[in-house]
């Protein structure tokens, strides 16, 4: 049986109440430790050999869905939470990066060694790697079919009562775009999976639909399952990070010179902003207000821009 | 897996050995079931990862027997094996009927026990079901009892796909085909949870009869003994039976009145046993259903 993120545990694709109590009965056992950031700090590894990990597993899953990296990162922090590396070497990671690679490729029946393994520098031999395998499963005690926020999404929107499809589909596919900029987001390391899915749902709601915001916001956390401070913490995160998106977007935009480079800049840039997830989120105060009024100035800026372009 | 002490060999499971042992540490006794991993060129293989999973998944239910965590480990000859560490629960169904039936003076389960236990075995079974998971082999031998609680628990799970149910187990022992549905014998390969429903219905009647209420020892003969109590299913009854792969041309016989072959089951019961019988699956009652049926109307469910 193939393992699907959205369905974790079932092949059977109506929606069954009992599987939504247990997802969230569960999904604390698939998250990394409260305190992993601090863990990390604790085990005498920066924050940057995950960054570096995580660079590695997005290189080798270029090719591939990006639900294979996304399930391949909570391995990797579950891993690095209970377990940590002795000696955060590069070719350690790039080992503990494929291993976790293709061990999500296994669960998603997407398998080939060979596939990843192409790109020159470090080469392991499968045993090495089944060694590494094996010390990850143990590890994360063969919790393999992880509960993410990609397993609640579906029932969120359920809770909306949206009437029209596109509507839903579109609320879903920027839900989406937002949940594979999360695992990039330190302050978001706290949250529960379904809080942090309800919060991406609540945020591509905000852009897509802001006169009905107040009211979904509303309808999720009256639900039973979600703790409302939490929802709130968790939603102003993404939301910052949604911006901080935006931003580093802009200042990519921003660097280039012509007219018609900014505007295939940007929409190239924010697209692979979305699927490989590598923007990042440290961006101090005061910057960021300037960077703000940069970016307003830059949206007038672009909408003459276009207009422009339309006149041709 | 110095971890373990190991007690003494509880069994022989369809996949490999079966051991009491203790936990050296928290003296806590468990059940050790040695797999044997066949690791390919691809390391760790996929249906392993998958079925183990899943099985770690499956027992968070109450009703499911607990996997407690997962050893990996080699064997003499350095070949990679897996423990699957489980809780450790004294008896089994088939063991407790036998007590029951053998002992100086034979007796039946007392109703009220065939009852929860019944209840406990559908809401496993609705529990795998609703996680997309079909045992495929339920029989008293994989239901595990706690005396002492009265309690009932599924074990044996999961491990269909990754390890393909086989005809005999590894100790060459034939592997019972008693509890198996019509569809399966007949060599359908569209089936579905349908089939567990089945095997639930005949462990009921086996609890409340001590004894196998259809007990072929080849799939021909588990037919035979099928239809002589059924009746001979027609394309009427059952829409595709006659283009099943093992369809033969069998004697044409009537149904019989199986209250009688269960007789000291209430009508109740018998309602519900004939609806986890039925020949088509879609007819076949839901493990959930079977939950809210009359039968279980006097039991007590608060306490599960």
């Amino acid at each position: 049986m193939e393992f699907d993120l959205e369905n974790p545990l079932t092949d059977f694709h109506e929606p069954h109440s009992d599987t939504i109590t247990s997802l969230f009965l569960v999904e604390s056992d698939h998250m990394p430790s409260e305190n992993y950031f601090q863990s990390l700090q604790a085990k005498g590894l920066d924050i940057s050999v995950r960054r570096e990990a995580i660079s590695e597993i997005s290189k080798f899953c270029y090719n591939f869905d990006p639900l294979l990296s996304y399930l391949a990162i909570n391995y990797l922090d579950r891993f690095l939470s209970s377990q940590g590396v002795l000696e955060p070497k590069p070719w350690v990671l790039r080992l503990l990066a494929i291993s976790c690679v293709s061990l999500a490729a296994k669960m998603k029946s997407e398998f080939s060694l060979v596939d990843f393994q192409g790109d020159g520098g470090f080469i392991f031999d499968t045993q090495t790697i089944e060694r590494m395998e094996v010390l990850i499963l143990g590890a994360l005690k063969w919790r393999m079919r992880s509960i993410t926020p990609f397993s609640f999404l579906s029932y969120f929107i359920s809770i909306l009562k949206l009437k029209d499809p596109p509507l839903r589909q579109a609320l879903k596919a920027r839900a989406t775009e937002i949940l594979f900029q999360a695992p990039n987001e330190i302050k978001l390391f706290e949250f529960k999976p379904s809080t942090i899915a309800a919060s991406a749902l609540l945020s591509a709601a905000h852009e897509l639909l802001p006169l009905q915001h107040p009211c979904f916001t509303k309808a999720i956390s009256s639900c039973s399952y979600v703790n409302k401070e939490n929802l709130l913490q968790c939603y102003n995160a993404v939301q910052e990070m949604v911006i901080d998106g935006y931003e580093s977007a802009f200042d990519t935009v921003a660097s280039s010179v012509t007219p018609l480079n900014v505007l295939d800049q940007h929409f190239s840039s924010s697209e692979s902003g979305m699927t490989h997830a590598t923007v990042t989120a440290t961006t101090l105060g005061t910057e960021r207000d300037i960077k703000r009024r940069k970016l307003i100035d830059y949206c007038d800026n672009l909408s003459v821009q276009i207009s422009r372009i339309r006149q041709y | 897996m110095e971890k373990y002490e190991k007690l003494e060999k509880v069994g022989e499971g369809t996949y490999g050995k079966v051991y009491k042992a203790k936990d050296k540490e928290s003296g806590q006794v468990v059940a050790l079931k040695k797999t044997r991993l066949e690791m390919d060129e691809e390391g760790v293989p996929p249906t392993a990862l998958r079925e183990v999973s899943l099985l770690q998944m499956l027992s968070q239910s109450l009703y499911v027997v607990r996997l407690l965590c997962v050893e990996h480990s080699v064997n003499k000859h350095g070949k990679p094996l897996l423990y699957l560490v489980f809780e450790y629960l004294d008896t089994d169904l088939k063991k407790f009927i036998d007590s029951h039936r053998k002992c100086a003076s034979p007796r039946f389960l007392p109703p009220a026990m065939v009852q929860s236990f019944l209840y406990q075995l559908c809401k496993g079974v609705a529990h795998c079901h609703s996680h997309g998971a079909l045992h495929r082999d339920l029989k008293p031998q994989n239901l595990l009892i706690d005396k002492d609680r009265g309690i009932l628990k599924i074990a044996d799970l999961g491990l269909g796909r990754a390890f393909t149910v086989p005809l005999k187990s590894y100790t060459h022992e034939i592997v019972t085909l008693w509890y198996r549905a019509p569809e399966v014998l007949l060599g359908s390969t569209h089936y579905s949870t349908g089939v567990d429903i089945w095997s639930v219905g005949c462990i009921f009647a086996e609890m409340v009869r001590c004894q196998a209420l259809f007990h072929g020892d080849s799939e021909f003969q588990q037919l035979l003994h099928i239809f002589r109590l059924l009746g001979t299913p027609t394309e009427k009854q059952w829409p595709g039976v006659t283009s099943l792969r093992d369809w033969h041309v069998y004697p044409q016989w009537e149904p019989q009145n199986l209250a009688r072959h269960v007789p000291s089951l209430g009508p109740d019961g018998v309602d519900l046993l004939s609806k986890m019988l039925k020949y088509d699956q879609a007819e076949r009652i839901s493990a959930k259903a079977a939950l809210d049926h009359p039968y279980f109307d006097s039991l007590d469910k608060s306490q599960f």
